[in-house]
């Protein structure tokens, strides 16, 4: 219930940072925020309240098992990286363009066929205390990329106009300045790239203590493996090609559809991870 | 050669070939479905699939290739950025780079006449504070002091390839010295050989592995709850260990982990049976169809012929078959004889076969009737898990240097103009360089509070 009015929350924060952008006065810039760490809050209890009806129901786990509870959890960490980059940046446009990705994760899992919002219990191979440091590294990850796919979009949108006219149209002047964004794109790769590096690594360990190996070559582990080869290959290309800019960008939207196709994609091949399936 | 080996263009081109064979790998659909589906259509195709082990790619000798330039590529990279890398870190930090205290922006810093070894001290004190140590030279313009952090940083990029290198290495040690192996056991039986995980080989184990008990529970929406085998390791004909396996929670026996992996219903079913004499209760045997068993003092010798969990919709059954010197009869033992009883009184008037009685003075009873299980273990014996484990380990160190740390060098230089004392402070780093000027001028305060007390 919390959980609909938090997708609701997010959606009309995305409207307030469009209207900031569009309009270019703070106060929808401050109401925006406002809203986006209320949601933030109201989501965190209402995850809260979801563990603990779990442990009522005499079930109990953290509320990280199937893909709803995952589908929500993303969407929650989303919005905490964004809004600990807009705390320490001071700059709110970025919102326009990763708040919906946030509203658009939650409204999927709460709207999209065949995602079972119950509480479900536990089989046997989720029974361990990786369960939740696998969950949230890997999350911390995919979180990050997201923000810099973000960041990726409003890169190419804004390089987009720099070749067409002398003077910017609209709010597009209003974006960060290219090197900025580029260095944003970066960082967000950067921070990701470890959290996933420690994802696959305390999966890893999991494996070996659930299936008996640390790695069975399932399509999941193998596609987190094909997404962190591609992020490693654009951090590679930036250090020692000295790739920059636009090809920045457009490899942080090709890495971030490698994850939703790790995330999402892989649950309709056949394999391990299949609690996943829906 | 050696150029082509050491190229950033072969890392980029194995890294992308090892992409697409993974997408390849992931797409295609397993061993057995592939086989049938070539051999339908062309057995030319068939060949094809099994020369390149397109079925199995991940251990097919394209892949191998593949990791093995990869490997190469690494080793060789690594070679050739080395001897660089240690000059720089062996570099003396004397004299200062040439033009580092130039066009510098504002951490300058002029005083009044005070000391020159006063200040000289103010600036190593505060150095010694934020950087540990400090070195000092004096030149003919004045002294210069340098202050460092993270050389060791130098050699981030070096710990992650090793990295890699030692986990691929603990990978080849696992595949060659491991051991993967199967296991079915039923519940009470004990098991001394295991089939191997990979062909059809089996190897015998210098112990056996007894399952005293397979329990699977559920919760209430039907969904599994728990799989645990009750395990006994018996060597040299005693029981080593007991221990009770659970998924997530293998146990390790003769350097040898079990791992829960599967369960299965056993094909028969068995019956826990007790019979009375006189009245009296005095035996309870837990028995499947085929097993034997001896009644105490009358010489005779019982037989399971069938064990029915529901025969003709009377319920659980057995059928059994008692042989004393005297006799040799056979009679069914029904869990529900009351209920039977209750419905027809006559019942054992008019099929005297159905008295559980019938081999006078014993009187069987069924408690209850239940499926067995077998439990299935998987078997591993990994030898390179630690160095994959080191491995990872080094990873994790690498990048957190790699994203996190950095090498910041500092000199400060203090000056004598005239009568005023001219300090200067020049740092450079190996990254980020707006962190040098925030650190730079950090210190550039911290000297003026030091200077003002």
């Amino acid at each position: 219930m919390i959980l609909s009015w938090v997708t609701f929350i997010y959606f009309i924060s995305f409207v307030l940072y469009l209207f900031r952008l569009i309009t270019g006065k703070e106060f929808w810039g401050r109401a925006a925020s406002f809203l986006a760490w209320g949601g933030l809050s109201a989501q965190a209890i209402a995850m809260i309240i979801r563990w603990r009806t779990s442990y009522s129901l005499g079930i109990g786990h953290i509320p990280l098992a199937n893909l709803y509870e995952s589908m929500v959890f993303f969407a929650w960490t989303i919005m905490l990286i964004y809004l600990i980059i807009e705390w320490r940046t001071k700059s709110k446009i970025i919102g326009v363009f990763v708040v919906p990705i946030a509203f658009l994760a939650m409204a999927y899992a709460s709207i999209a066929p065949g995602i079972d919002n119950r509480i479900e219990p536990l089989i046997p191979a989720l029974q361990s205390n990786w369960l939740t440091s696998h969950v949230i590294t890997c999350f911390m990850g995919y979180a990050a990329f997201a923000i810099a796919f973000g960041y990726g979009l409003i890169y190419l949108l804004k390089n987009l106009d720099k070749d067409k006219t002398e003077k910017p149209a609209g709010f597009l002047e209003k974006l960060p300045a290219l090197a900025t964004l580029d260095t944003l794109i970066y960082q967000s790769i950067a921070l990701g790239f470890v959290f996933l590096t420690i994802g696959i690594m305390t999966g890893s360990i999991w494996a070996h203590y659930a299936w008996g190996s640390y790695w069975s070559w399932d399509p999941k582990e193998t596609w987190s493996l094909i997404t962190w080869l591609i992020y490693a290959i654009i951090l590679h290309a930036r250090h020692v090609r000295g790739w920059r800019g636009k090809r920045m960008a457009i490899f942080a939207l090709i890495g971030f559809a490698c994850v939703l196709f790790t995330y999402l994609g892989v649950n309709y091949l056949p394999g391990l991870h299949s609690y996943l399936r829906t | 050669m050696w150029s082509f080996f050491s190229s950033v263009k072969l890392t980029i081109a194995a890294l992308v070939l090892i992409v697409l064979v993974f997408i390849a790998a992931t797409f295609l659909p397993p061993d057995d479905v592939v086989q049938t589906f070539a051999h339908q259509f062309s057995p030319g195709a068939a060949e094809i699939i099994l020369f390149f082990h397109l079925s199995d790619l991940y251990h097919s000798p394209l892949f191998y290739l593949l990791m093995t330039l990869l490997s190469l590529n690494l080793i060789i990279c690594s070679i050739n950025r080395f001897p660089a890398l240690w000059r720089q870190y062996k570099a003396p930090h004397f004299p200062e780079p040439a033009d580092s205290f130039d066009n510098l922006p504002q951490s300058l810093i002029v005083t009044e006449a005070k000391e020159v070894s006063k200040i000289k001290l103010i600036v190593k004190s505060c150095l010694e504070k934020k950087y540990r140590s400090s070195e000092e030279v004096d030149t003919e313009i004045g002294s210069i002091f340098y202050a460092e952090k993270g050389r060791f940083s130098l050699f981030d990029v070096c710990i992650v390839h090793l990295s890699i290198l030692v986990m691929i290495a603990g990978a080849i040690i696992g595949s060659i010295f491991g051991l993967e192996a199967n296991i079915n056991i039923k519940e009470g039986e004990s098991v001394n050989i295991a089939t191997l995980a990979k062909g059809d080989g089996i190897q015998q184990l210098n112990f056996s592995v007894r399952c005293d008990k397979f329990i699977v529970e559920f919760y209430e929406d039907g969904t599994p709850k728990t799989y645990r085998s009750d395990l006994s390791f018996i060597k040299n004909g005693q029981v080593q260990r007991r221990g009770t396996l659970l998924v997530n929670h293998p146990l390790t026996f003769d350097k040898i982990r079990f791992y829960q992996s599967s369960f299965g219903a056993a094909p028969e079913i068995k019956a826990t049976v007790t019979y009375t004499v006189a009245g009296k209760k005095s035996g309870s045997l837990a028995l499947a169809a085929g097993d034997t068993f001896d009644l105490p003092d009358s010489k005779a010798r019982g037989v399971v012929l069938r064990v029915e969990e529901n025969f003709m919709q009377m319920g659980p059954a057995i059928k059994l078959r008692i042989i004393s010197q005297k006799k040799d009869i056979q009679f069914w033992v029904f869990q529900q004889l009351d209920n039977l009883l209750a419905m027809k009184p006559d019942l054992l008037k008019e099929m005297p076969i159905f008295n559980p009685g019938l081999f006078t003075p014993f009187v069987f009873s069924i408690d209850r009737v239940e499926q067995t299980y077998y439990t299935g273990l998987h078997l591993v014996r990994d030898p390179g898990i630690p160095l994959v484990a080191l491995g990872g380990l080094l990873m994790i160190v690498g990048l957190i240097i790699v994203f996190f740390i950095s090498y910041q060098q500092f000199w400060v230089r203090v000056e004598k103009e005239g009568a005023k004392i001219r300090i200067s402070i020049a740092g450079r780093s190996n990254r980020n360089d707006q962190q040098i000027q925030k650190r730079i001028d950090s210190l550039c305060r911290q000297i003026n509070e030091e200077m003002k007390t």
